[in-house]
């Protein structure tokens, strides 16, 4: 018994397990972003709905704004000497572009942040029909 | 002094206690996943010379970086998109003798460089060419400044 006790009590703080959650930025807006409108809208325009841009981007007598935010889930677990360490990060980016009068030409957008798990090293979490539930539950985004 | 079976596993289970908790010998797997490959068939699938940026950007989305492309007199550019990603997976271990002063050895798996596709449009934004790969290799590494727009 008192071998048992010793035995557990060396163990126990060996192992622990934790997770984290990191967030760069709010969430884009989809529904704001659909908003835009190629050769209609104006940079300022942008500004006003979006907030100021994460970088501009000089393309030579163009310009691009980018506006991005991740969300970045980690998971570990440790057992004695090893670590078991999962990172997933998603990102939701938006890209503007405008001619040299700063009329919108061009908008690309990805909305990813709302798909990163938790999950151990081996697990495979993102399966097509997970991401299309997940993005169902994001408004502007799966609809 | 020679111990019965039982105390010699206590002694080696206080051993490895004592040398992994006293941070000697550490070991670590990592799985590092950071966004969403482009889907393959949307890539396979474009046209240099009949798709354009606003068709490239509506099948793959958003890029991660956006520089530009052959600039000229005029200050006339084209734009490059780049997509990149990462799934990766690696292990290391690092090993630190307790009784030496800041010696230890590491040792990591993790690659540097990251997969990937670029596209390439002309001044009129229309698409000169795709190409995957690892993005450190098709991209330039550094931006060069903008020149200053005194005439705009």
């Amino acid at each position: 018994m008192k071998h048992s006790l010793l035995v557990v009590s060396l163990c126990l703080p060996l192992g622990a397990c934790w997770m984290g959650r990191a967030q760069t930025n709010e969430p884009l807006d989809a529904i704001k972003a659909a908003q835009l409108v190629p050769g209609t809208s104006k940079a300022s325009d942008v500004v006003a709905l979006l907030g100021g841009p994460n970088d501009v981007v000089q393309l030579g007598r163009r310009t691009a704004y980018q506006y991005i935010a991740t969300t970045e889930k980690s998971a570990g677990l440790w057992l004695f000497a090893l670590a078991l360490t999962n990172v997933d990060a998603r990102q939701d980016r938006v890209w503007v572009f405008f001619d040299e009068h700063d009329v919108l030409t061009h908008i690309g957008s990805t909305f990813e942040s709302h798909r990163a798990q938790w999950a151990l090293p081996w697990e495979d979490v993102h399966a097509a029909e997970d991401a299309e539930a997940r993005d169902l539950a994001r408004p502007g985004v799966g609809q | 002094m020679r111990l019965a079976p039982r105390p010699r596993l206590l002694l080696l289970l206080l051993l490895l206690s004592m040398a992994t908790s006293a941070s000697c010998v550490r070991g670590r797997y990592r799985r590092v996943l950071w966004n969403e490959p482009v889907d393959p068939a949307a890539f396979a699938a474009l046209r240099p010379g009949e798709d354009t940026l606003e068709t490239c950007l509506q099948a793959l989305g958003a890029p991660v970086r956006v520089v530009e492309h052959r600039v000229d007199a005029g200050r006339r550019s084209g734009v490059a998109l780049a997509y990149y990603w990462l799934d990766s997976s690696s292990w290391g271990i690092s090993v630190s003798p307790p009784r030496s002063s800041g010696v230890s050895y590491r040792f990591d798996s993790t690659g540097a460089d990251l997969p990937g596709c670029v596209l390439w449009f002309d001044q009129q934004l229309v698409l000169e060419r795709a190409r995957a790969g690892m993005v450190g290799a098709l991209l330039p590494q550094r931006r060069q400044p903008a020149p200053v727009l005194d005439d705009a």
